[in-house]
């Protein structure tokens, strides 16, 4: 990112033009970076000290606010008891499910519709831009009645199957593949490989990075997923990492280290990967815009 | 539903065509390859008409259906009457005005503050690199994270408060007013939201060619001239891409409210979302609540139809 800002050969005159500029576009950017972390800082400090220590310092606004006096990992600790930690081993098990059979679907489709040309193609591409059209939660409710009505509730297919198809990836996998020379398919079908063959020792490894910005579409989806696993699912040994920290708040909205210490465990896989694979997904919307 | 419409003959063709030449061998490669179709496609296609295509159906079914709620009878066909009762209900009425009154709102802050943002940290400033990664941060935070988060901060004795007393101002009530509790859940969701949306930008905006810039330099363009005039048109189609999906977003925005409001206070954040809801689990008015979500999505698509009219139509 540094690198994409560094400056190229500039005269002298623009680059102290430039130079009066910066100063205020810093501060500005320095002072709105402060106000979207300052609740994350406040809440990651916070998860380290007990609830009543937490409601004595929201109000007056002090220093104590963000600085504890008393370290504790008491909270980490009751999360455990409130089954926070089970929860979320479900949100893991339902989003690698999802993950990896979301990946498979979503990449042979595009791999068709990358390289065959055939009859009903045009309908198969309004039923996938229909798929990502509609938002899902408005379907939600609707999906809940047909998924009792088969006795899915309470199953992790339940949970998993909403996480699986998803269109932006289908496109943006799509658009990669296309990028790819037909010669390499010819060569490698007349070396005798079958489509699956060429689709998954040609195309999948040449296509990492797009593969990796859908595997974080899919895993976005699923993690942060909150209306379907509270309507599909009301078992609490069943329960998502997502709806254990709302029911919490909701029975104890006092117990406000319950509910920092979820956050910040919950968010902590996100923004390691959304840091880390940032590359990848910025890159996909510059594509996705490009295409309209 | 593809296997009937491949004719045997010339329903496939490859996308490398000229390789066929042997003749004999054609009819059965294009059988073969129909089957990988089926294959690669079917699982994806199959998926997607079970998750929205036949929930959207089911909804528009049974919102022609009715029963009384709670009772164990079987729904009976009504026809409209779910509609004209909703439309002739002063309360739905509300609620239709509060979701487009939300989406008048929130939609054009989040772009107009993304974009701005997406500029502003565009340009050479000191420590971008780190800005940028702070400011898509919440992005990382579940939305359920991120509500329960600002649901303390904006409690009537939070911190926000405490903010607003350390510069000198009165205290707010905030999510428990009629009056503010919409705007608050607009800030809410503009927190979590736009970081994501000024990335989409950020990247359209680094991919514009660095000569445009200069040609408006050496016009003697200004800033304002050249934001305008040069980049906004360039990247019109990154901010159709972002206005969409804030709108579409905008519109099933759901565990803000479900966790902090509940609708309310006196209905003032009860969107079409939340009472679609309502109806459905709350009343037990499933029906009802169906009719909701086949006027959720119509509206949405309207407003989305819309946005890519104006935007688009610019061509």
């Amino acid at each position: 990112m540094v690198i994409a800002s560094a400056p190229i050969q500039q005269t002298p005159r623009r680059r102290r033009r430039r130079r009066e500029y910066s100063v205020g576009r810093t501060v500005a950017a320095a002072a709105i970076a402060l106000i979207t972390t300052l609740p994350i800082l406040w809440i990651v400090i916070n998860s380290f000290r007990t609830s009543t220590d937490i409601f004595a310092s929201l109000s007056p606004l002090s220093w104590t606010t963000f600085f504890p006096e008393h370290v504790t990992m008491a909270n980490y600790s009751s999360l455990w008891n409130g089954g926070f930690y089970r929860a979320l081993w479900i949100s893991v098990v339902v989003t690698t499910f999802s993950i990896v059979i979301g990946l498979v679907l979503t990449s042979t489709a595009a791999y068709a519709l990358a390289v065959f040309r055939f009859r009903g193609r045009g309908l198969v591409f309004a039923i996938i831009v229909i798929g990502f059209m509609l938002p899902f939660e408005a379907l939600a409710i609707p999906l809940y009645r047909v998924f009792t009505d088969w006795g899915l509730a309470n199953t992790v297919i339940a949970l998993v199957l909403p996480g699986i198809a998803n269109g932006l990836a289908v496109f943006n996998l799509r658009q990669a593949f296309l990028g790819m020379p037909s010669s390499l398919r010819e060569a490698s079908r007349l070396d005798g490989a079958s489509e699956l063959r060429t689709y998954w020792s040609i195309y999948v490894p040449l296509n990492k990075a797009a593969l990796i910005n859908s595997a974080i579409l899919l895993f976005l989806g699923q993690w942060t997923a909150y209306l379907w696993p509270l309507l599909i699912i009301n078992d609490p040994s069943m329960e998502v990492a997502a709806i254990n920290l709302a029911g919490a708040f909701a029975e104890n909205s006092s117990d406000f280290g319950y509910s920092f210490a979820g956050t910040v465990i919950l968010s902590l896989l996100p923004a390691v990967l959304l840091i880390g694979l940032r590359r990848f997904f910025l890159d996909a919307g510059a594509s996705e815009g490009d295409k309209g | 539903m593809t296997q009937q419409r491949l004719p045997p003959v010339d329903g496939v063709r490859s996308a490398t065509a000229p390789e066929r030449a042997p003749r004999s061998g054609g009819r059965r490669r294009r059988h073969s390859q129909l089957a990988w179709i089926l294959l690669f496609l079917a699982p994806t296609v199959a998926s997607i008409v079970l998750l929205r295509i036949v929930p959207a159906i089911v909804a528009m079914k049974d919102s022609l259906y009715g029963q009384i709620p709670g009772s164990v009878a079987d729904a009976n066909f009504v026809g409209w009457d779910n509609y004209t009762r909703l439309f002739g209900d002063e309360s739905f009425h509300q609620v239709v005005a509060t979701t487009l009154l939300f989406t008048a709102v929130v939609n054009p802050i989040q772009v107009i503050l993304a974009l701005a943002l997406a500029v502003l940290v565009n340009r050479r400033v000191w420590g971008a690199g780190v800005v940028r990664i702070l400011m898509f941060i919440p992005v990382a935070v579940p939305i359920v994270g991120s509500a329960i988060i600002w649901g303390i901060a904006l409690r009537p004795k939070g911190p926000i408060n405490g903010l607003l007393d350390l510069v000198g101002l009165s205290p707010q009530p905030f999510l428990t007013s009629p009056g503010q509790a919409l705007l608050s859940i607009v800030l809410i969701c503009s927190w979590i939201g736009i970081g994501f949306l000024m990335s989409f930008l950020l990247a359209g905006l680094q991919a514009l060619p660095e000569e445009v810039y200069e040609a408006a330099k050496l016009d003697r363009s200004g800033p304002f001239r050249t934001f305008f005039q040069i980049t906004l048109p360039l990247l019109r189609r990154q901010v159709l891409f972002v206005l969409v999906t804030a709108t579409v977003a905008n519109f099933v925005v759901f565990a803000p409210i479900q966790i902090l409001t509940r609708g309310g206070p006196q209905g003032s954040t009860n969107i079409l979302m939340y009472d679609a809801y309502r109806q459905s689990f709350g009343i037990g008015n499933a029906n009802i609540g169906s009719a909701e979500v086949v006027i959720l999505v119509l509206i949405m698509l309207v407003i989305v139809g819309v946005q890519f009219r104006l935007i688009r139509g610019e061509d």
